[in-house]
C-alpha cells in the first residue's frame, strides 16, 4: 500500500482558467419545459439518491485505518500527495468515489484530532452529496457546519476554490472560526468576507482557497466584477479580450471567478432570496432625472383623486391601476401646464407612483421612518434595510408623503438576478433542513437534485395538531396560557413570530401575564446567537422571529430532556412552509425530545388582505368544526402564497431572459 | 397605462456610443398623412419603418455621442411626447438585431454567432412551414436590367400608361364583342392534351415578362433588383423577382406600379393576344395566342391580382391604402381587439398607427383568413385527388397551419401569458363561454334544414292532345267540356272528297235501283261498288271526325300556344295541347346523389316556387322516386345551360347526359297546378325539419372526402 509518495508519472496540468464561470446557458423554450417535467421525477428521487451515495462509506472505511495509525506529522505529510492524487483523479467537476473517500478519511481523522469531533456517517453522506453537486436535506441539528468541512476541504484539496455561503455575517464568521483548525492542519488557506470590508481586503480574501461569506457579499462583489468585465461570461470571452488591445478588465477584479459554492440553508438562499434581483445603484450618476416640482405636483394630483373613480387597487397585486377616468382627469388638470408635469409620459407615471406611495406602501409595514430617513422593511425577514431604496421615483414619493427631505434619485449601475448568479457557478452543492418542498424548483431552475440524508439518531420530536382561533386576541390569550402552563413545569419555550411587530405583541402579552421572557429581534449577531443558545435552559421563555439566531445550536439544559425538551410555539404561519419547518427544527435536535405546536388564528397576516378574503370567510363559516378544519384553510392559503411567490420568481427569470435578449446590443448581461 | 420615462435598465445603454452602419439608407415617406422614415438595409435588402423621433435618435448616432446624450437631445426636441428610455432601448434592440448599428465595443463573437444561427433556423422553419411556396434564388439581374432599362423607360411615363390603357380598353371591348365565341367550348379547348403542351410553352414566357415588368419598374425609378429566382407554388415553378427596393420610393403610386407592373404586363399581353387571335388564321400561332390570353387574363385576375393572397395585388393594395405590412398588422389588430376588449388587458399595444386603419385591418384580417382557408383546402383537395398521400399530408399541414397552430398558441397564451394573470379566470371563462356558445349553436341549436333543387313540370303520355290527322287549325276553344272539340281542324280537300264520294255513292245507289229488277249480274256489280264507296266514305268521315281534337279524359285542357294556332297546318300526331287531371301534373326534380339520401329519407314537407312567381311558395308533396341513379335528366331545363344546376356532360351518350349521377323525384302540388305551368321550371324546396348546423357540416365534409378520394 504505497501509492503515497511523489508520483513520477506525467502530471496533467489543470487547464488555465482566468475567471471560473459557467458560460451563459443557452436554453430554448423546449429545454425549460423538459426541465420542468424532469423536475417532477427528480424531486421524487431524494431517498433513492441517498442510497446511491453509500459507496462513499465503503471508500472511507477502506482508508480509515491507514490514517488513524499515522502520527500528526505523518498525517500532515500525507496531505500533499493526496492533493496531487485528487487533482490527477479529478475530471472537470467529477471526483471518483474512491479518491473522495480517501480525502474524507483523512479529513475526518484531522477533525477528530483537532476538534475532537468525528463526522457521523450521515454527515459523510451529506458532504458527498454536496460534492456531487446536489442539495443535501439534513434534519436540523445534524451538524451541518461540521458536515460541510468534509466537502469544503476535499474540494479545496482537489485544487478548486470553494465559496462557503451562509445566510448572515455572524454565521460566516462563526463557521469559519469553528472549522479553522481542520483547514489549518490541512494547510488550506481561508478567509472570511464580511460586510464593511474594503476592496483590497476583499481582493486578498478571495485569493484564498476557502472563502466564507454571505451570499449577498459574494454576489455583490461578483456583480461589481461583472460591471468591470462588462461582457458575456465565459472563458472564451476572457481570452479574446486579452488579445484585443484594451480589451481586458480596466480595474482590478475582486473575485477569482465562481468556482464551487457550498451553500448553507440552500433553499433560503436559492429560493427565498431569489425573488428580488441584486442591484448596485448610485446616486445621480446620470443627469436627466425628473425635476423636484414634478413630484410635488404629482403628489397633489394623487391626493385629489378618488378611489374607484380615478384609480383602483386590483386584488392580489401590490400596485395601483389608474382608470381611464383618472387619465382624463389628469389631462384636464394639466391642460394649461407648460412644464414637465404637463408631459403625459412624466405626469401619468409620477402620479401612479404617488398613488402607490399613498395607498400601497404603508408606514410600519413596508417601511419605517428612522433618523428622518425612509427605511425599507424586508418582507421576508422583517428587518430594515437601511441601504436599500425603491426605484422609479417611488422612494422620493414616499419621502414626500412622510414630509421628509427628498433624497437624490438612485440610478441603477448594475443589476442581476440571483438565479443568473448561481447558475454562473461552475458547481454548487448545498445543504438545508428543508429542501424537499422546493425540490422541483431547485431542479428546474438550477438543475440541482435534492438528496434526503437519513438522520443519525431516531427522531422523537412531538408535533401537536394545529390549534386555530377565530381572532388574534383569542390566539394570544391561549398562547399565554399555554406558555404559563409549560413554564410552570419548567419546560423552556420558544415562541416563533412572523415579524418584529408580532414579537412585540407577544412580549406585551407575556409581560401582562407576569412571565419573564426575552425578545429577540433579528439582528443576527453573536449576542443574539448566545441568547438563543440559552433557549434550552429550564424555565426560559424566548420570543423570536423565525430568522433570529438561525444556525445556532440550542442545547438543552439540565433535566430539560426529561420534561419533554424545548417546546417551540409557532404563533403564525409564514408565507412558506419551509420557514415553518425551519422553526420546527429548533427543537428535537439530534434525537433529543422536543415539542412543536402551532397556534394560529384567522386574523393572521397570511389570512388578511383582499386576496384571502374569500378563503377567510369560508374558514369562519366552518370554524365550528374545529381546528382541524380551519387549519386546512390556513395551509391552503399558505400553499397559494407559495405558488404566488414561485410565480414571481419565474416572472423575474422570464423578464431577465427577455431583457437579456433585448439588451444583446449592449454586449453585457448585467 | 402610465409609461415610465426612465428605465431601470438604462445604465446598460447610457454609456454606449453607437453609430449607424454604412449600409443603411433612410427615406422619408408619408403614410396616411403622417411622416415616417424607412430604413433601407442595403446588405440584407430589408426595410424598417420608424417614427420621426426614432429617426432623430438614429441620426444622432455618430459613434461619438453617448446614448444618454442622444436620448436627452431627443427629449428636448420632442418635448410634448418624449421617447421613453424603454422605447429607446427597444429601438436599439431592434436596430441591433437587424445589424443596423455598430457599437464602440469590440464585437461579441458568441452573440453574433448565436444570432446568425438563430436567423438561419428561422428562415429554415419558414421554409418548412410553407412547403407550398419554396423559393430558389437563381441570379442577380441588376446589370442586365440596368443595361436595358433605357429601352423600356418610355413605357413608364404618362404616355406609356395611356398607351397601356388604350390596349387594355381595346382588349376589353373585343372581349365583350366576342364573348360567345371565346367561351364556347372553353373547357374542351383548355383541357385538351395538345393544348396543355402549348400552355406549358406559353406559361414561362408570360411569367418571365411579368417579372421583367417588376424589375424594370423598380429600375426605372432608381431601385436595384438583385434577386431573381424560382418559386414553387404547389410544386408549379413560378419565377419571382425581388423588387423590394421599391419600398424606398417616396411616391406611393410608383410603389404601386412596381407591385402592379407584372399584372399590367400580363393584361397587355392578354389584350394583344386577343387581337391576334381574332384576326389570325387558325393554326398553331393562334392557339398559342389563345393560351397567352388565358394565362395573362385568368391567372392574373385570380391569383396575382387578388389582394387577399400575398401576391402582387396585395402589395399594390397595401401601397394604395398606405398601410404597410397590412397582412401581419391586421392579424395583430384582431388579436389586440380580443385582448383589449374581451380580456380587458388595458396596456395592450394597438398596432394601429394612423386614423382609418382600424376598419381596413379588421376587415382584411377576416377576409384574408377565410380566403386563405378556402384556397389552402382547395389546393390540398386538388392535389389529393391526384396524389392521395401527398395531398393528405398537405391538407394536414394546411389544417395545422391555419387551425391547430393558432389554437395551440392561443391556449398557451391563455394559460401562461403574464398579462392575463389577474384576468385569467375571466379570459378562460369568456373563451369557454364562446366555445360553448359556438358548440351549442352548431350542435344543439336546431336550424331549418332544406334542400333546394330545380324541377320541371312534366306530363304523362296519355294526357297529351295530339292531332288525329293532318289539317289546318280552324278554331281553338280551350275551355270546353269532355267530348267537345278543343281544336277544330279544317281540311277542305277531305270535305271535297267526302262530297265526291257521297255523290258517287248516290249515283251508284240510283243505278243499282234502276237495274235491280232487270239485270241481276249488273246489279251485283253495282252492289259491290256501293259497298266499297260506303266503306271509303266511312273512312273519310272518321278522318273528318278526327279533325276535332277532343279531350278524352276528364280534366283541364290546355293548349300552350293557342293564339298562334289559327290557320296553321297541323300534322297527324303533333301535340296541340294537354289534358290535365287533378293529379297528373307533376314536377320532375333532379337531385345530385349527395343530397338524394336526405331527400328520400327525411323530407317532412315540400314547397314549390314557380319560375314566374318566385317568392310565392306553393305547398307540395313528394310523390315518387325513380329508384336508381341515372346519368340523364328529364329535361334540358334542369341543366346549367338553361339555368338549372345540373352540369351536362358534353361527351355524353345523349343530349341530356349528366356528369354526375342524379336521382329523379316526382313532386306534385297540393292544389292543382295552373295549366300555364306545364313545361315550366320551378324551384323545389324539400324541408327536412330542423337540424343543428354542425351535423350538416360534418356530413358535407364527409361527402366531400368520399367524393374526392373515392374511399
Amino acid at each position: 500500500m504505497s501509492d503515497v509518495g511523489y508520483p513520477n508519472r506525467r502530471i496533467r496540468l489543470p487547464r488555465i482558467v482566468n475567471y471560473a464561470e459557467a458560460p451563459e446557458r443557452t436554453e430554448t423554450e423546449l429545454d425549460r419545459a423538459w426541465a420542468w417535467v424532469q423536475g417532477a421525477f427528480v424531486s421524487q428521487g431524494a431517498r433513492w439518491r441517498a442510497l446511491k451515495l453509500r459507496p462513499i462509506l465503503w471508500a472511507i472505511w477502506r482508508y480509515k485505518r491507514r490514517y488513524a495509525k499515522m502520527t500528526d506529522v505523518e498525517l500532515k505529510a500525507a496531505v500533499r500527495p493526496l492533493r496531487i492524487k485528487l487533482r490527477r483523479k479529478r475530471r472537470g467537476n467529477h471526483l471518483p468515489v474512491w479518491a473522495a473517500g480517501e480525502a474524507f478519511a483523512l479529513i475526518r481523522e484531522v477533525s477528530v484530532r483537532t476538534l475532537g469531533k468525528r463526522h457521523y456517517n450521515v454527515q459523510v453522506l451529506g458532504a458527498w452529496a454536496m460534492m456531487k453537486g446536489q442539495i443535501a436535506e439534513m434534519r436540523t441539528g445534524e451538524g451541518k457546519t461540521l458536515c460541510a468541512t468534509l466537502a469544503v476541504a476535499a474540494i479545496a484539496l482537489s485544487g478548486r476554490q470553494v465559496h462557503v455561503m451562509t445566510v448572515n455575517d455572524y454565521l460566516a464568521e462563526r463557521d469559519a472560526e469553528e472549522t479553522a483548525p481542520i483547514y489549518d492542519f490541512l494547510g488550506l488557506t481561508r478567509a472570511v468576507v464580511l460586510e464593511g470590508q474594503d476592496g483590497p481586503t476583499r481582493q486578498a480574501a478571495y485569493l484564498q482557497e476557502i472563502v466564507y461569506a454571505t451570499n449577498k457579499e459574494i454576489a455583490f462583489d461578483y456583480l461589481r466584477d461583472r460591471a468591470i468585465l462588462r461582457r458575456a461570461p465565459g472563458n472564451l470571452q476572457r481570452k479574446v479580450d486579452k488579445l484585443v488591445p484594451g480589451g481586458g478588465p480596466t480595474e482590478e477584479l475582486r473575485l477569482q471567478g465562481l468556482p464551487f459554492a457550498i451553500i448553507d440553508e440552500a433553499d433560503s438562499v436559492l429560493i427565498d432570496e431569489a425573488r428580488t434581483p441584486l442591484i448596485i445603484s448610485g446616486a445621480g450618476a446620470l443627469e436627466g432625472s425628473i425635476p423636484e416640482y414634478v413630484y410635488h405636483a404629482a403628489m397633489d394630483a394623487a391626493k385629489s383623486m378618488t378611489s374607484g373613480v380615478h384609480y383602483k387597487i386590483p386584488r392580489g397585486i401590490k400596485r395601483v391601476e389608474i382608470l381611464d377616468a383618472g387619465f382624463d382627469y389628469l389631462e384636464d388638470l394639466t391642460e394649461d401646464c407648460e412644464d414637465s408635469f404637463g408631459i403625459p409620459v412624466i405626469r401619468d407615471h409620477s402620479v401612479l407612483q404617488a398613488l402607490n406611495a399613498l395607498h400601497i406602501f404603508n408606514l410600519g409595514d413596508a417601511y419605517i421612518v428612522k433618523d428622518d430617513k425612509v427605511q425599507i422593511v424586508d418582507e421576508n425577514t422583517g428587518r430594515t434595510m437601511p441601504d436599500r431604496t425603491w426605484s422609479d421615483g417611488l422612494h422620493q414619493m414616499v419621502e414626500l408623503k412622510e414630509g421628509l427631505e427628498m433624497s437624490q434619485t438612485n440610478e441603477t449601475l448594475s443589476r442581476m438576478t440571483y438565479q443568473r448568479f448561481f447558475r454562473r457557478y461552475t458547481q454548487i452543492g448545498g445543504m438545508t433542513g428543508t429542501a424537499q418542498d422546493a425540490a422541483w424548483e431547485l431542479w428546474s431552475v438550477y438543475r440541482l437534485a435534492v438528496v434526503k440524508i437519513p438522520t443519525n439518531k431516531r427522531y422523537i420530536r412531538k408535533t401537536d395538531t394545529d390549534r386555530v382561533f377565530r381572532t388574534a386576541d383569542a390566539k394570544w390569550k391561549a398562547i399565554t396560557k399555554r406558555v404559563k402552563a409549560l413554564n410552570k413545569k419548567g419546560q423552556p419555550v420558544l415562541i416563533g413570530t412572523r415579524s418584529i411587530t408580532a414579537s412585540q405583541e407577544a412580549s406585551k402579552r407575556l409581560t401582562a401575564a407576569g412571565l419573564e421572557h426575552q425578545v429577540l429581534s433579528a439582528d443576527q449577531d453573536a449576542d443574539e446567537a448566545a441568547i438563543v443558545a440559552q433557549a434550552g435552559q429550564p424555565g426560559q421563555i424566548m420570543v423570536a422571529t423565525n430568522m433570529a439566531g438561525r444556525g445556532t445550536d440550542i442545547k438543552l439544559g439540565e433535566g430539560v430532556a426529561k420534561m419533554g425538551g424545548l417546546a417551540v410555539i409557532l404563533s403564525e404561519r409564514h408565507d412558506s412552509r419551509r420557514v415553518d419547518r425551519q422553526l420546527e427544527g429548533r427543537c428535537g435536535r439530534q434525537g433529543e425530545p422536543g415539542r412543536f405546536e402551532a397556534w394560529l388564528s384567522l386574523e393572521d397576516d397570511l389570512m388578511t388582505g383582499p386576496d384571502a378574503a374569500r378563503l377567510r370567510r369560508v374558514a369562519y363559516g366552518v370554524s365550528f368544526l374545529g381546528s382541524r378544519a380551519t387549519g386546512r384553510f390556513i395551509r391552503a392559503r399558505q400553499r397559494r402564497t407559495e405558488a404566488a411567490h414561485a410565480q414571481m420568481r419565474r416572472d423575474l427569470m422570464r423578464q431577465d431572459r427577455a431583457l437579456g435578449d433585448t439588451m444583446a446590443f449592449s454586449g453585457q448581461l448585467e | 397605462m402610465a409609461r415610465a420615462l426612465l428605465s431601470a435598465d438604462w445604465y446598460r445603454v447610457a454609456p454606449l456610443k453607437p453609430r449607424l452602419r454604412g449600409h443603411v439608407e433612410v427615406h422619408r415617406q408619408l403614410f396616411r398623412g403622417d411622416i415616417w422614415f424607412i430604413l433601407q438595409d442595403l446588405h440584407s435588402g430589408k426595410y424598417h419603418r420608424i417614427t420621426p423621433a426614432a429617426n432623430y435618435i438614429l441620426a444622432l448616432m455618430n459613434g461619438r455621442r453617448t446614448m444618454h446624450e442622444i436620448w436627452e437631445a431627443a427629449c428636448l426636441r420632442f418635448d410634448d411626447d418624449p421617447p421613453t428610455q424603454s422605447e429607446t432601448i427597444r429601438l436599439m434592440s431592434q436596430l441591433h438585431s437587424s445589424d443596423l448599428i455598430a457599437s464602440d465595443l469590440p464585437p461579441d463573437m458568441e452573440e453574433i454567432g448565436r444570432r446568425h444561427s438563430k436567423q438561419e433556423r428561422q428562415s429554415m422553419i419558414a421554409r418548412i412551414k410553407n412547403p407550398m411556396a419554396l423559393r430558389l434564388p437563381l441570379l442577380d439581374p441588376d446589370r442586365f436590367l440596368g443595361a436595358t432599362v433605357s429601352l423600356v423607360r418610355w413605357l413608364f411615363t404618362p404616355f406609356g400608361f395611356v398607351l397601356w390603357l388604350g390596349l387594355i380598353g381595346a382588349g376589353l371591348v373585343l372581349l365583350g364583342l366576342n364573348w360567345d365565341v371565346l367561351t364556347n367550348g372553353f373547357t374542351d379547348q383548355v383541357l385538351a392534351a395538345e393544348n396543355l403542351v402549348l400552355i406549358a410553352l406559353a406559361y414561362p414566357i408570360v411569367k418571365a415578362l411579368h417579372e421583367l415588368g417588376h424589375g424594370y419598374a423598380t429600375k426605372v425609378w432608381g431601385g436595384e433588383v438583385h434577386e431573381i429566382g424560382l418559386m414553387f407554388l404547389v410544386f408549379i415553378p413560378v419565377p419571382y423577382v425581388d423588387a423590394s427596393a421599391s419600398a424606398a420610393f417616396d411616391n406611393k403610386w410608383r410603389r404601386a406600379v412596381v407591385g402592379g407592373a407584372g399584372i399590367m404586363v400580363e393584361l397587355a399581353l392578354a389584350s394583344a393576344a386577343l387581337i391576334f387571335w381574332l384576326n389570325a388564321e387558325p393554326g398553331l400561332l393562334r392557339a398559342f395566342a389563345f393560351n397567352v390570353m388565358l394565362i395573362g387574363g385568368i391567372s392574373t385576375l385570380l391569383f396575382n391580382g387578388n389582394p387577399l393572397l400575398r401576391f402582387d395585388g396585395y402589395f399594390v393594395f397595401s401601397d394604395l391604402i398606405e398601410i404597410p405590412n397590412l397582412g401581419q398588422r391586421s392579424n395583430k389588430y384582431v388579436f389586440y381587439l380580443i385582448r383589449r376588449y374581451l380580456f380587458g388587458v388595458k396596456d395592450a399595444d394597438s398596432p394601429v398607427t394612423a386614423k382609418g386603419e382600424r376598419l381596413w385591418l379588421f376587415t382584411y384580417s377576416i377576409a384574408a383568413f377565410i380566403y386563405r382557408l378556402f384556397i389552402s383546402f382547395a389546393i390540398a383537395l386538388f392535389v389529393a385527388s391526384k396524389f392521395f398521400f401527398i395531398g393528405i399530408l398537405l391538407a394536414c399541414w394546411a389544417l395545422f397551419n391555419t387551425f391547430v397552430q393558432p389554437t395551440l398558441k392561443g391556449i398557451r397564451y391563455l394559460f401562461s401569458s403574464p398579462e392575463l394573470r389577474q384576468r385569467r379566470g375571466r379570459a378562460l371563462g369568456l373563451v369557454g363561454l364562446v366555445l360553448v356558445g359556438v358548440f351549442s349553436f352548431l350542435f344543439t341549436m336546431p336550424a331549418p334544414y332544406t334542400t333546394v333543387a330545380h324541377g320541371v313540370v312534366w306530363l304523362d303520355q296519355d294526357a297529351t292532345l295530339r292531332a288525329g290527322t293532318d289539317g289546318f287549325v280552324a278554331q281553338v276553344a280551350p275551355d270546353v267540356d269532355i267530348g267537345q272539340p278543343v281544336v277544330a281542324l279544317a281540311d277542305p280537300i277531305l270535305e271535297n272528297r267526302v262530297e265526291i264520294l257521297e255523290s258517287r255513292l248516290r249515283e251508284a245507289q240510283l243505278r243499282l235501283r234502276s237495274v235491280l229488277l232487270t239485270d241481276q249480274v249488273q246489279a251485283q256489280l253495282l252492289r259491290d261498288r256501293v259497298a266499297l264507296l260506303e266503306d271509303q266514305l266511312e273512312g273519310l268521315q272518321k278522318r273528318r271526325a278526327d279533325l276535332a281534337v277532343t279531350a278524352r279524359t276528364p280534366g283541364q285542357v290546355i293548349v300552350p300556344d293557342a293564339g298562334d294556332l289559327d290557320g296553321r297546318l297541323v300534322r297527324q300526331g303533333e301535340v296541340v295541347g294537354y289534358v290535365i287531371g287533378s293529379d297528373d301534373m307533376r314536377l320532375r326534380v333532379a337531385i345530385p346523389q349527395a343530397q338524394a339520401e336526405i331527400v328520400r329519407s327525411r323530407t317532412a314537407g315540400v314547397e314549390v316556387m314557380f319560375q314566374d312567381a318566385i317568392g310565392v311558395p306553393v305547398p307540395a308533396r313528394l310523390i315518387a322516386e325513380v329508384p336508381q341513379s341515372q346519368n340523364t335528366i328529364p329535361s334540358r331545363a334542369l341543366s346549367t345551360e338553361a339555368g338549372g344546376d345540373i352540369v351536362l356532360n358534353p361527351a355524353g351518350i345523349t343530349d341530356l347526359s349528366t356528369l354526375q349521377s342524379v336521382f329523379q323525384f316526382e313532386v306534385a302540388t297540393v292544389e292543382p297546378m295552373q295549366i300555364s305551368h306545364v313545361g315550366a321550371r320551378a324551384l323545389v324546396k324539400f324541408d327536412h325539419g330542423f337540424e343543428p348546423i354542425g351535423y350538416r357540416i360534418y356530413r358535407g365534409a364527409r361527402q366531400l372526402f368520399l367524393r374526392q378520394f373515392r374511399v
